[in-house]
């Protein structure tokens, strides 16, 4: 139901940066579906276990288009739309690293 | 707190990752390596012609050059086509696709050209071959905002080659 993680990389920068830790959780989508501006937690068959923002969702199809907010960042710009099923939770909590 | 906190359980258990990754290596993209290899592949050619223009009776001398010099042309063409598919899938994206139409018309002639130059002994095509990606390495440099200039390169063949403003 809940899983922590540690964000790693800066793709989500200033926004989440690496070294942050992050309570994610499927609970929210019982209440509300997936939304653009979400920051959701997927599984990826070949980037594994990713943290991105949602673009835009197509409830018809299943499919999310994710984006990360540095320019670099590997998303669907990449990869393509996620599916709904691959996705872990949304981000319902952000411990930030200290910053110096 | 809750982060020293968990950056501690962190180093005992190891928490799960959640990648926010970018390219690697990041952002590291130059179409320069892919302009050298153009201007390769013409010197070849240039050097085949010489070799064959000078040569009356082929020798055993001749054809291991003119084979190294072939091999040469082979590899370096290819490497035009690898070093421009690299930024046409990992840099380039639909912003500079909607901003510069030309690319994609642009990516697939230099793919063709570059079959071409393995091919044969075209030195025309080497030339389009070259200035597909001087065109290619122009855009490259404005999708970051920097000025580029064309000089002759300063070693054979001597053609023009596009170079960032730094």
């Amino acid at each position: 139901m809940f899983y922590l993680l540690k964000v790693e990389g800066s793709s989500l920068e200033p926004d989440f940066s690496e070294g942050d830790f992050v309570l994610v959780s499927k609970i929210p989508f019982f209440f509300r579906p997936v939304q653009p501006g979400d920051v959701i937690v997927f599984n990826h068959v070949l980037y594994q276990t990713m943290i991105k923002y949602v673009e835009r969702f197509e409830p018809e199809t299943g499919e999310i288009f994710v984006i990360g907010t540095n320019p670099e960042s590997i998303d669907s710009r990449i990869f393509g739309p996620i599916r709904l099923r691959s996705v872990l939770g949304k981000v319902i909590w952000h411990f930030r690293r200290k910053r110096v | 707190m809750f982060h020293e906190m968990l950056a501690k359980i962190d180093r005992l258990v190891g928490i799960r990752r959640a990648k926010a990754h970018c390219d690697i290596p990041c952002g590291i993209y130059d179409p320069h390596q892919a302009q050298v290899a153009a201007l390769t592949v013409i010197r070849m050619l240039d050097l085949m012609t010489e070799l064959t223009n000078a040569q009356k009776t082929p020798t055993l001398e001749y054809h291991n050059s003119i084979s190294r010099h072939i091999a040469v042309k082979e590899e370096h063409a290819e490497l035009v086509k690898r070093e421009v598919r690299v930024i046409w899938g990992d840099y380039l994206k639909q912003e500079h696709l909607d901003k510069y139409p030309e690319l994609p018309g642009l990516v697939h002639k230099i793919m063709q050209l570059g079959s071409k130059c393995r091919q044969g002994v075209s030195r025309e095509n080497a030339m389009d071959l070259l200035a597909g990606v001087n065109r290619f390495a122009e855009i490259f440099w404005e999708t970051k905002g920097i000025a580029t200039k064309r000089v002759k390169a300063p070693y054979k063949p001597g053609e023009e080659i596009v170079y960032p403003v730094l």
